[in-house]
């Protein structure tokens, strides 16, 4: 079977210059843990998670911890998310991006979801453009 | 690509019921019970986008969605293997209610919210999204009611970009959301006179003001105009010709309206998409409308059923 019969046809993507603050509002309201960045030709060219940005708004000395129950409160962080608020989403998202293509076979969106632990595996059509994406429950539905 | 736009999306929730009970003092004199009920994704423009995905026509639905009922109306059009592209917005997508009176199916009684609030920045968001989408798309409809917070002449803007981008545009609305759109000239226009049976000061309650209307938009450069006239006939206007297509059926029969007028849209783009003539188009567009609107079911799905009913339409030059 191909991708494109399993997968979610669902375009909700943004650019690269939506601010963090209203990325947050969108993974919110839509429930999705991640969100595809487009270009303006709706090509894929990163994609930005909750995970992404809890990273992004940790203290400059994370790094050097070990486990976030180093930190001493949640000011710090609630501080730092603040401050990154207004930042276009592309200084935080991962630019490479994790996808197939809508007429690959099936069972290769499964080896990548397993095998890399995705919760959503975007796909693509042939010139590069966002047209869908797999999610584990598309490829649980699918296989029972 | 086909794009549909519903700006003020909803679930219509449909119950049919044998009487409606008003007032009394006892739960048995003012208690009115639902012999049947149907819960759907709803709006013009998403109703259309599921006549064709139906069809087994690939479209995408836009728009903006909230809350609880947005998600419903999101699955729902996901379930119909409509490809979805939402705008997430603050407030709660609507809930439309229809009653069905047995025996007045056709007299339905109508309880319309007004819609979740978009605001300056949803809307930013949203025009981002269209700009993208209109670079791949050959037909753009714009359908139904703005919610709160749209500008009358956002469906103008809209007809504007999708004509740069070489679409045909379709308006299905009425008021000011249309009369704003028409000096952008769409390619085929569908006035929603549910709420009044006027536009622009001209009387679309006659057979001969709504050829007299449609006549002036042609002139100013919309190529087809589809007017309602009677439940089961509409006036067609083009810069050619003005045809009455008529359905040989009874008012009384019809069971279900909500939806039908789109179906017609649904009927007939899908049929211009295949490069079919615009007669059989209009016949094949008004036999979906009325097979919609004879059964509960909200949108029909059967192509061969949707060919047998066009034996019950004439289309007509007027």
């Amino acid at each position: 079977m191909k991708v494109r019969e399993i997968m979610t046809k669902d375009l909700t993507a943004e650019e690269k210059t939506v601010p963090v603050r209203e990325l947050i509002f969108i993974l919110d309201s839509s429930e999705m843990p991640n969100v595809p960045i487009v270009d303006e030709e709706g090509k894929l060219i990163g994609v930005i998670s909750e995970k992404d940005l809890i990273k992004a708004a940790l203290p400059g000395y994370f790094e050097m911890l070990h486990s976030t129950s180093f930190i001493p409160d949640m000011n710090q962080l609630a501080k730092k998310l603040a401050q990154i608020a207004d930042d276009p989403i592309e200084k935080y998202m991962q630019r490479d991006v994790i996808c197939v293509e809508e007429d690959d076979d099936d069972l290769q969106a499964a080896d990548l979801i397993i095998r890399k632990n995705l919760k959503n595996l975007f796909v693509v059509g042939k010139e590069g453009r966002l047209v869908g994406v797999v999610r584990r429950i598309d490829l649980l539905e699918h296989l029972l | 690509m086909i794009i549909t736009v519903t700006p003020n999306p909803a679930i219509d929730k449909i119950y049919g019921i044998d009487r409606l009970k008003v007032g009394g003092i006892t739960q048995d004199e003012f208690l009115t019970r639902a012999t049947w009920s149907d819960t759907s994704a709803g709006g013009k423009g998403i109703n259309v986008s599921i006549f064709l995905a139906r069809m087994g026509m690939e479209n995408v639905a836009m728009g903006f969605v909230g809350g609880h009922t947005g998600h419903v109306v999101v699955r729902d059009l996901r379930d119909e293997g409509v490809t979805t592209n939402f705008v997430w917005v603050q407030e709660e997508t609507r809930t439309n209610v229809t009653i069905l009176e047995h025996g007045r199916e056709h007299i339905p009684i109508l309880i319309n919210e007004a819609g979740a609030s978009v605001s300056q920045q949803e809307i930013s968001r949203f025009m981002r999204r269209y700009k993208r989408m209109i670079k791949q798309a050959s037909w753009v409809v714009l359908g139904g009611s703005l919610p709160p917070g749209i500008p009358d002449d956002f469906y103008r803007g809209l007809v504007e970009l999708a004509k740069e981008a070489g679409a045909k545009v379709v308006v299905s609305a009425g008021g000011s959301a249309l009369t704003h759109a028409l000096p952008a000239c769409p390619y085929l226009v569908k006035p929603d006179i549910r709420e009044r049976l006027s536009m622009e000061g001209a009387d679309l309650s006659t057979r001969e003001g709504i050829i007299t209307a449609g006549k002036s938009m042609v002139a100013c450069g919309v190529e087809m105009i589809i007017v309602s006239h009677e439940f089961t006939g509409d006036i067609v206007i083009t810069r050619d010709d003005i045809w009455e297509i008529k359905a040989r059926v009874s008012a009384t029969a019809l069971k279900n309206l909500v939806g039908a007028d789109d179906a017609l849209l649904g009927g007939l783009i899908f049929k211009l998409k295949q490069d079919s003539g615009i007669e059989e188009a209009l016949r094949f567009g008004m036999a979906a409308s009325i097979l919609c609107a004879e059964s509960r079911k909200k949108i029909c799905q059967d192509v061969g059923q949707i060919e047998a009913e066009m034996a019950h339409i004439t289309l007509e030059r007027a």
